[in-house]
């Protein structure tokens, strides 16, 4: 089977800034007195990430709060461009991404409104979204509320209605963060359902998630990720054993061949 | 090298209209006068101006509220579009953290919005000025499209430029505000070129927003074709802003999503 997305020696540093000089003055300030110089770290969001995954299956990324999944799934988006290494993705290859449901939905306009608005966001032309509006209303189930300004909707329906939207692109590599926890439980399981749909066409899917479950239930095969580094790669149950077992162990840390743990904290160099 | 803008901003020109059109259903929607505020405030200044210029200066400019509605519009389109664009990637950052898409989009929304407004605001008052002013038309007319087309041009690249540019540093935000004060002052909208000492002149032409003035003028105003002095300068800093705007935009666009 062909590689849909190739990670090679990925790394990602971010440039964390206490007191922020945003501004010249604060910039200023921070020449003349010290204590208010802005302070800059490296923290390493990805350390040397490779791996491939494979075009068809679905491919689940756990690990801790932090621990750089998100990140991962942003470089491989192309939201951000990683430090150094390379991602490769399968040639033409149609990306979606939900990593956040209802992203650039504005209040103050209605839901047919934000449709529009939110699927030319996702790249879609005017016809496309003409062609998918009618299948987007009745997988909401929001048809009475479209020209209601979505402010009056509540959490719920705006996530539906974003969930709607982000469905109805057919790409062939699909990203998705955590987001299938909306609505009610009925709605949860028709996204599931059209999750399900998707894998059946043999499309990629990208799944993040600290869900057990979720991963359990979709994923081929799964990657554990801890503090930025590639802990552990297989089939999706055995990388969820060594995801309880890092949960349980006394530290986060690398396992060391001994099996002493090395416990390891923000391991940020200063600039 | 120099991948051509154009080209991602076709791809979602779907994504631009819708942009443009929520910018200006946001602007009117639930407001009982709607888009009549927006023409109020040039009508103000141009009633204001007339009054102080024409009768208590008495600058001698003929049909000055004509005069000055010529060079007021573009202004306006050019001062509102560099003010807009400092938000245009910073106000969008809730949406450039989550989806990839060509962030040219947002700074290219903020013009097209204001060449919108422009537009509107001239085909109320243009038919004005006509009835009013006795203008006749002329064939100078045709060089409208073709100093706007580079005036938009003109204005993107800035655009491009302190769209980036506030990313880094929010002062960019309140000095282009300040800036545009001065420059107000320092392009002949409400003055002639001619009638001031030369001195000051030089500094008139320092400034580029004066050459699109003067061409405006030479086209809508005194009914003659710019002479090519000005049209070369127009092109000339055309290609300039619009080039190193991009520029410098492409060169750090891929920081936006970390830093807005």
């Amino acid at each position: 089977m062909s590689a849909a997305i190739k990670l090679v020696n990925v790394s990602k540093a971010f440039t964390i800034r206490h007191n922020k000089a945003d501004s010249l003055k604060s910039k200023l300030i921070g020449t003349f007195y010290k204590r208010y110089r802005e302070q800059r770290e490296r923290l390493w969001a990805l350390k040397d990430v490779t791996f491939e995954i494979r075009s068809g299956e679905t491919f689940g990324l756990v690990g801790r709060n932090g621990s750089g999944k998100s990140t991962l799934l942003k470089i491989i988006a192309g939201i951000y461009p990683p430090s150094s290494g390379e991602v490769r993705v399968a040639l033409n290859a149609r990306i979606g991404t939900m990593i956040e449901l209802g992203v650039g939905f504005h209040p103050e306009l209605t839901g047919k409104e934000n449709v529009f608005l939110g699927g030319s966001i996702y790249g879609l032309t005017r016809k496309e979204i003409d062609e998918k509006y009618q299948a987007i209303v009745d997988f909401s189930e929001l048809a009475i509320f479209m020209d209601t300004p979505i402010k009056n909707y509540s959490s719920g329906m705006q996530a539906r209605l974003g969930f709607a939207l982000a469905a109805s692109m057919d790409p062939d590599i699909l990203l998705l963060d955590e987001v299938l926890a909306v609505g009610d439980e009925a709605f949860q399981r028709k996204c599931m359902d059209r999750i399900d749909r998707f894998r059946a066409r043999n499309k990629t899917i990208v799944f993040v998630s600290h869900s057990a479950d979720a991963i359990k239930q979709i994923c081929d095969r799964a990657c554990l990720l801890n503090d930025g580094a590639l802990l552990f790669l297989g089939k999706a149950e055995d990388t969820l054993e060594r995801y309880r077992a890092l949960l349980n162990g006394a530290a986060p840390g690398h396992e060391l061949g001994d099996g002493s743990v090395q416990p390891t904290g923000l391991t940020g160099t200063s600039e | 090298m120099f991948r051509i803008p154009m080209v991602s901003v076709y791809r979602y020109r779907e994504l631009v209209k819708n942009l443009v059109l929520k910018d200006l259903k946001l602007k009117y929607r639930d407001s009982v006068f709607g888009f009549i505020w927006s023409l109020a405030n040039p009508l103000m200044l141009i009633l204001v101006y007339s009054f102080v210029f024409g009768h208590v200066l008495r600058a001698g400019v003929e049909r000055f509220p004509y005069f000055m509605m010529v060079g007021i519009l573009p202004w306006n389109f050019f001062a509102q579009s560099l003010v807009m664009s400092t938000g245009s990637i910073l106000d969008n950052g809730g949406l450039i953290r989550k989806v990839a898409l060509p962030l040219e989009v947002f700074p290219f929304a903020t013009v097209v919005f204001n060449l919108a407004q422009y537009f509107l605001a001239l085909i109320v008052f243009f038919p004005m000025a006509l009835f009013f002013f006795n203008v006749r038309p002329s064939w100078s007319w045709l060089a409208f499209f073709p100093i706007l087309f580079m005036h938009f041009l003109f204005t993107l690249g800035m655009s491009f430029l302190l769209s980036t540019a506030t990313v880094f540093y929010r002062d960019v935000r309140h000095f282009t505000e300040i800036l545009l004060m001065l420059l107000f002052w320092l392009t002949p909208i409400v003055y002639e070129i001619g009638a001031i000492p030369d001195a000051l002149r030089s500094v008139v032409y320092l400034n580029p927003a004066s050459y699109f003035t003067m061409a405006y003028q030479d086209i809508l105003y005194r009914g003659t074709f710019p002479s090519i002095q000005t049209i070369l300068t127009v092109a000339v800093l055309t290609v300039l802003v619009l080039s190193a705007g991009y520029a410098f935009f492409s060169l750090l666009k891929f920081r936006f999503a970390e830093e807005v």
